[in-house]
């Protein structure tokens, strides 16, 4: 079974088609990244499989449910980390915790916050308002916050953007460990970000799925030397 | 509970806000005790008039900041994390209007605290006047999700503003509306300010003749009116701001 199933997926914004029938299949636990230019599709994308917005035509299954018609149960299994911090910046990082423990009506609060304390090492942090912390800090709350519920699918939009190199390694560290345990679907603008943590790769343009693959048969794909040219080979359909 | 959960969260980060405080509890409190040491000789200055003014005048800035609350939400990229959620349309409403409703009754306790020490007589009817302000102030939080709803978290300022204005100019707290003329007479009585103002005060003063039928219909047709369109909007903008 896919944890992620689509067929045809097509958004329409009046004239203009955002996302033009993609197919996809991801695998359970595997970490995806979808990589394209400005414009390529892939929040669209990321936002019909998340819920946030409805296909004009195609197909989602999720965990083989159908997004349309199962879409509270879906709720229940997805979680996702916004490109931007997304936290209440007046309350603590306990706070902000228990509150979205609350949202996912999750029965031993205590026990899941004291695990995600640990797994992200928030304890130095944990009574302190969550608009006082430094941007990796929000970034890392934001990210154990998408895990209150132990979803089996993860959405991580730029997880990494705008971060220092020593807490963009960090936030890797703690991607790479959820590989395998949870299905995660990544976005980036880092090359090395989604060569380094993905199992494949998607790349999107002009609102098709252009190309489809682990980094190295990409790369092997293009005669390229690394996955950057890779990529832009991909894009350009081998002019630059 | 799920909608409980999100009004705690609401509450907090209204009462966290220090200028929200200053504006919905320290000014109007400031406004009561400095009017009643002009000593004006006019019947709206008196505290049991002038205490309903400033529970009204109390309730605009909950508009005003509710809306702030609500427009930030929707640009922030927690409400996206929620609209993914299993969170419903009703969850947020009825959320975000729990929250403000501790807030109106603290307000309300420390409004007459003041006014009892300044002189007004104590009475049962003050405890029915709180639960008339907490009915009264549906309309002031409907308007708050709905212009919360409608515009940006700046442009909230100007529109809660405009709010604290027509209540100062056209509840008639201040002054006799038949004082400015028969055309602002008319667009006070067509607003829903003043009845607002003269339910509270007829229930303060259990002088229910002073409530008039037309007060009533008034009150009611905006505050469902207001409260639909909220709902309606809020909901179109969740999708759309998520597009």
């Amino acid at each position: 079974m896919y944890a992620i199933n689509v067929t045809n997926l097509t958004k329409k914004f009046r004239d203009k088609v955002a996302v033009n029938g993609i197919n996809l299949q991801i695998k359970e636990g595997e970490l995806f990244a979808l990589l394209g230019t400005n414009g390529a599709g892939k929040t669209t994308t990321i936002k019909m499989l998340s819920g946030l917005i409805t296909p004009t035509s195609g197909d989602i299954k999720i965990e083989n449910m159908d997004i349309k018609k199962d879409a509270f149960k879906i709720k229940e299994i997805l979680n996702v980390s916004p490109q931007e911090t997304a936290i209440a910046p007046n309350l603590t990082v306990k706070e902000n915790l228990e509150f979205m423990a609350g949202v996912y009506g999750i029965k031993d609060k205590s026990k899941k916050i004291d695990e995600l304390t640990q797994r992200f090492n928030l304890a130095e942090v944990l009574n302190k308002r969550a608009k006082t912390l430094s941007g990796g800090w929000q970034r890392k709350v934001s990210i154990a916050i998408s895990l209150i519920n132990d979803p089996k699918i993860l959405f991580l939009d730029e997880p990494t953007l705008g971060l220092d190199v020593i807490a963009r390694k960090e936030l890797w560290k703690v991607i790479n460990e959820l590989k395998g345990n949870i299905t995660v679907i990544l976005t980036t603008h880092y090359m090395e970000e989604a060569e380094s943590l993905s199992d494949r790769i998607g790349i999107m343009a002009n609102g098709k799925l252009i190309d489809l693959g682990t980094p190295q048969e990409l790369i092997n794909k293009t005669n390229a030397e690394n996955f950057e040219d890779a990529f832009v080979s991909i894009v350009t359909g081998g002019k630059e | 509970m799920r909608m409980l959960n999100f009004a705690k969260r609401n509450f907090k980060e209204l009462i966290r806000d220090p200028l929200s405080l200053i504006f919905e509890i320290v000014l109007p409190l400031f406004l009561l005790f400095i009017f009643q040491q002009f000593k004006i000789p006019s019947d709206n200055y008196k505290l049991e008039n002038f205490t309903p003014a400033i529970i009204v005048f109390g309730l605009s800035f909950i508009t005003l900041f509710s809306s702030t609350l609500i427009a930030k939400d929707r640009t922030s990229s927690l409400l996206i994390r929620l609209a993914t959620s299993p969170m419903k349309s009703s969850d947020y409403i009825i959320g975000y209007t729990v929250s403000l409703i501790p807030i109106i009754i603290i307000q309300n306790i420390l409004f007459f605290a003041v006014s009892l020490i300044l002189g007004l007589k104590f009475s049962i009817n003050i405890m029915c006047a709180v639960i008339a302000s907490v009915v009264v102030s549906i309309l002031f939080i409907a308007l708050g999700i709905l212009i919360g709803s409608l515009v940006s978290e700046r442009a909230t300022g100007g529109l809660g503003s405009i709010v604290v204005q027509l209540v100062c100019f056209t509840s008639g707290m201040y002054f006799p509306k038949e004082a400015v003329g028969k055309t602002f007479s008319a667009i006070c009585k067509a607003l829903p300010f003043e009845s607002c103002l003269n339910i509270i005060k007829g229930v303060l003063n259990n002088n229910f003749e002073n409530i008039s039928v037309l007060n009533i219909i008034i009150f009611s047709s905006y505050t469902i009116i207001v409260l639909v369109l909220s709902v309606i909007i809020f909901k179109k903008r969740m999708i759309s701001d998520n597009k």
